[in-house]
């Protein structure tokens, strides 16, 4: 008995003893290979000139081919676009010389450098440019190209591109469709991305990390960073390794952005990532979606219901509360855009002015409930959310009680995507959308965008809207686009927003918060776009490490 | 003469047996892709949505369209099995919608990350198990085997990743001696992962998804051992002066060993599942989180793809530990021979 005791004991002891060993074991040899290899002393240590981990998700699963979508946020490091926004987001040249639009808006004609080489030497040409505009409005991935009718190079560094219809939004395409090698565009490109940018890819561990270097081949000034390492985690891990000092930029909820990390600053970036509150336009079941759920609803379907709305609430106050400060309010679906228009801006948390729109609608509490009523209608309706969202759940649930005191009953219910769709054209939704493409406000807005699913999911629908945003998007460029672009928004009789046909209540624009190396200048960042960390990299073959 | 005829009858009973198992496993693998393609169309995840995600408002109806075209969605569900079946036959399992990639490459390099850690795991939770188990069984009833049924009981009962969870926030957050993920250390290329690096990373993930195998074998082993020591022939051998140690030696091993090895094989299955939850806690990227990946974009032709290498992996170990049976106990290969 008692030997079988001991030996069991030694036993367990052994193994624990072992395991100690090799969890022990691993930091030194971390050590070692530092020694034997300048370069990796950063396996996670501290960043340098040489070399930086970056901790802000992005990863591409499918991998790294303009033609399927990479590169629509942010830098494409592998490959250059023909054009991109600088911080202000004004449109300036990249590998485009000059291009110009022709009378029917139809033709558009680039002229490219001609000292531009991809990252295996040979040099890029304007049939390089055809043939990625044309292999990506074929291969049905994330880019849209479908209004290109064909891209056709005239000579070696002029392209012609020649579209169905006019759109101005296809500057977008020029700005975000990074340009492929046609000889080495294959099956295995994605994985093996070649191209005339920056960096050039030296390794992907799929699921974990990216190691890129910078190209020396690149027609632009050299980046002063070496190598960058984009580590794949989620927010939390972001964050720990952070404080651990692993990495050097980590993009972090505004939640954890309230905390401290030694030798680390905050930067918060102001975004168009904005949420707001859906409002269905039509009353109800008045028509069916193509897949038959039902569209419409008698309460918000009454311009004074969503006026009010818009103006009970209080959206300095959802930041600050909400939001830790990180954020700003949003009037509009382009708030902090150059094609925003601030004169569509209300003056919010205004509970009394909400009652006098009400009172003067004819909704009234007469049977003292608290809630007003019209034609026996009660002014109640629900708010849905995506369940697992805490930021959208805390909007939703403070949008309801800043809304009670004005008469207004929000029930306020948490589901997935999957049971919010088919009730997302009869039901108030909490969204979430911004991007740099006008595109999408064209699509949150226009009566036929309104075909059963996300896009113009309220069927709202006004021939006046829909003609302004028809001429924005027909305009030969963006320039000449933006008038109308804001028209849409309120031009002094009409538009979406609040003072106009109030087709949403717009709530908060997210600021997105990163923790940056003090050594580390990220230089001016733009307003950015929906979705938090890639489009932090716009600008990084900018960045500048300043400590020795 | 009889030597020879003896031996065709043992190859006709072997190639017999062959062909049973490779019948079942056909029709098994056949009932897993129905049921993954059924189970998938009832899914409410659109592939092509869940692809665009948050892009939704810049992707208009005709990109979609071109979207679902490149997958073949387009086509209704029996066409695309019949598709994807006349595929499989000619040995190609499908492109993967999620990372564009045909399935095979996509599984190979993901379960080569999988494999070392379910294989350390799958020792260690049958090493650890089987020790525990005989030396509770042993000690019945003592403080040794309170302690070890309390372990067991309480791991039992615990979801992985919950014990994922807090040895994560244990052993990576608040004493720093494991990585936070991955399977390698940041920023370090391939060729410099130095071995130690790579247990290092390995081990956490491997432990804690061996801990859950070790309830069940302990608990399991534990019992059996419990009816031997109560048998006529241990109460024979004690009368006879035998120690405790020999007892369990020579009679109390022999007699779990069979139910051990089926249940160690068995938990095969239980590893498969458990890898998910593990990989997703620890961001290790291995088939598990494929796995995932693919459930939640409703990628028909990956997640097919892994249930089919799950279904042939846990189908290979049950069928080793059949094969294991007439090996270590001469009274089925006896049985066997008596009958022929």
């Amino acid at each position: 008995m008692q030997r079988l005791k001991r030996e069991g004991l030694i036993k367990g002891l052994s193994i624990l003893l072992a395991s100690c060993a090799i969890a022990s074991c691993a930091p030194t040899s971390t050590e070692t290979t530092a020694d034997n290899n300048t370069d990796q002393n950063s396996g996670g240590q501290s960043g340098s000139a040489e070399q930086i981990v970056l901790a802000i998700g992005g990863e591409s699963e499918e991998g790294y081919d303009p033609t399927l979508g990479w590169g629509r946020y942010g830098a494409s490091l592998f490959q250059s676009t023909l054009l991109k926004r600088d911080e202000n987001l004004d449109i300036v040249n990249d590998l485009a010389t000059d291009y110009t639009v022709s009378e029917d808006g139809k033709t558009w004609t680039v002229t490219i450098r001609s000292d531009a080489v991809f990252s295996d030497g040979e040099p890029l040409t304007a049939a390089d440019v055809a043939y990625t505009f044309n292999r990506a409005a074929a291969s049905g991935g994330l880019t849209d190209v479908t209004q290109l009718d064909q891209a056709t190079a005239v000579d070696d560094t002029t392209v012609d591109l020649i579209l169905k219809q006019p759109q101005s939004t296809f500057v977008n395409r020029l700005i975000t469709l990074g340009i492929v090698p046609e000889h080495a565009h294959g099956e295995n490109y994605a994985r093996n991305p070649i191209g005339s940018g920056p960096y050039k890819m030296v390794q992907w561990d799929e699921g974990q990390q990216l190691i890129v270097e910078a190209n020396p081949n690149y027609y632009g000034e050299v980046p002063s960073i070496q190598r960058l390492v984009f580590l794949f985690v989620e927010e939390d891990s972001a964050f720990a390794a952070a404080k651990a000092g692993q990495v050097q930029v980590a993009a972090v909820p505004q939640s954890l952005a309230v905390q401290t990390i030694e030798g680390m600053t905050l930067r918060d970036v102001t975004s168009v990532d904005n949420r707001g509150l859906m409002f269905p336009y039509l009353p109800a079941n008045s028509k069916q979606t193509p897949d038959g759920d039902p569209i419409g609803n008698d309460v918000t379907a009454d311009l004074a219901i969503r006026q009010a709305v818009n103006y009970a609430i209080d959206r300095q106050a959802l930041v600050d509360g909400i939001l830790e400060g990180y954020g700003s309010p949003a009037y509009g679906p382009v708030t902090g855009l150059a094609w925003e228009e601030p004169e569509a801006n209300i003056e919010d948390a205004q509970p009394e002015k909400a009652k006098e729109i009400l009172a003067e609608a004819g909704w009234a509490d007469g049977d003292g409930d608290g809630i007003v009523e019209k034609d026996g209608l009660d002014a109640e309706f629900t708010i849905l959310y995506k369940a697992d969202d805490s930021i959208r759940q805390a909007l939703a649930l403070a949008t309801a009680e800043m809304l009670k005191p004005v008469g207004i009953q929000a029930n306020v219910e948490g589901k997935s995507w999957d049971d919010i769709e088919p009730l997302m054209h009869s039901n108030v939704v909490v969204f979430g959308w911004g991007s740099h493409d006008q595109t999408e406000m064209y699509n949150l807005y226009y009566s036929q965008s309104a075909q059963g699913d996300y896009n113009n999911a309220g069927y709202y629908a006004a021939p006046a809207i829909d003609s302004t945003l028809d001429l924005a998007m027909g305009a030969p460029s963006e320039a000449e686009a933006v008038a109308y672009w804001k028209a849409a928004q309120w031009d002094g009789e009409q538009g979406v927003t609040t003072k106009g046909d109030a087709a949403w209540a717009w709530l908060v624009n997210l600021d997105h918060t990163y923790f940056i190396d003090q050594c580390l200048d990220v230089g001016q960042s733009q307003v950015e776009p929906h979705g938090h960390g890639w489009p932090i990299t716009t600008n990084i073959a900018d960045w500048r490490w300043t400590c020795d | 003469m009889e030597a020879r005829r003896k031996g065709q009858i043992q190859i006709k009973v072997i190639l017999v047996f062959v062909a049973q198992k490779l019948l079942r496993l056909g029709l098994l693998l056949m009932a897993v892709a129905v049921f993954t393609f059924v189970l998938l169309s009832f899914s409410p995840i659109d592939p092509v949505q869940a692809y665009i995600g948050a892009d939704m408002m810049q992707i208009s109806a005709d990109q979609q369209a071109i979207i679902a075209e490149r997958w073949g969605l387009d086509q209704p569900l029996w066409s695309r099995f019949l598709d994807w079946l006349g595929q499989l036959l000619q040995g190609n399992m499908g492109t993967s919608l999620v990372f564009n990639q045909p399935v095979s490459v996509v599984i190979a390099n993901r379960f080569q990350a999988s494999l070392q850690m379910l294989a350390i795991a799958w020792f260690l939770s049958g090493f650890l198990g089987l020790t525990l188990g005989i030396v509770s069984g042993a000690l019945a009833g003592s403080w040794v085997d309170r302690l070890v049924r309390l372990y067991a009981y309480t791991l039992a009962s615990a979801p992985t990743f919950w014990v994922a969870l807090l040895l994560l926030i244990a052993f990576a957050v608040s004493w720093k001696i494991a990585p936070i993920c991955c399977a390698a250390p940041p920023g370090v290329l391939s060729q410099n992962v130095t071995f130690w690096q790579h247990l290092h990373h390995l081990l956490l993930p491997a432990i804690t998804l061996s801990i859950i195998g070790i309830a069940n074998i302990a608990l399991h082993t534990r019992q059996k051992l419990i009816e031997v020591m109560q048998s006529d022939y241990v109460l024979f051998a004690l009368a006879q002066g035998e120690s405790l140690w020999n007892i369990v030696r020579y009679h109390g091993f022999r007699n779990i060993l069979l139910p051990a090895i089926t249940l160690q094989f068995a938990s095969l299955s239980e590893l498969f599942g458990g890898s998910v939850l593990v990989e997703q806690v620890f961001a290790y990227p291995g088939l598990g989180q494929a796995t995932v990946q693919a459930a939640l974009r409703s990628d028909i032709p990956l997640l097919v793809g892994i249930v089919f290498f799950s279904a042939l992996f846990v189908y290979t170990g049950n069928t080793l530990a059949d094969l294991a049976y007439p090996v270590i106990d001469p009274r089925i290969r006896l049985r066997g021979q008596a009958h022929s």
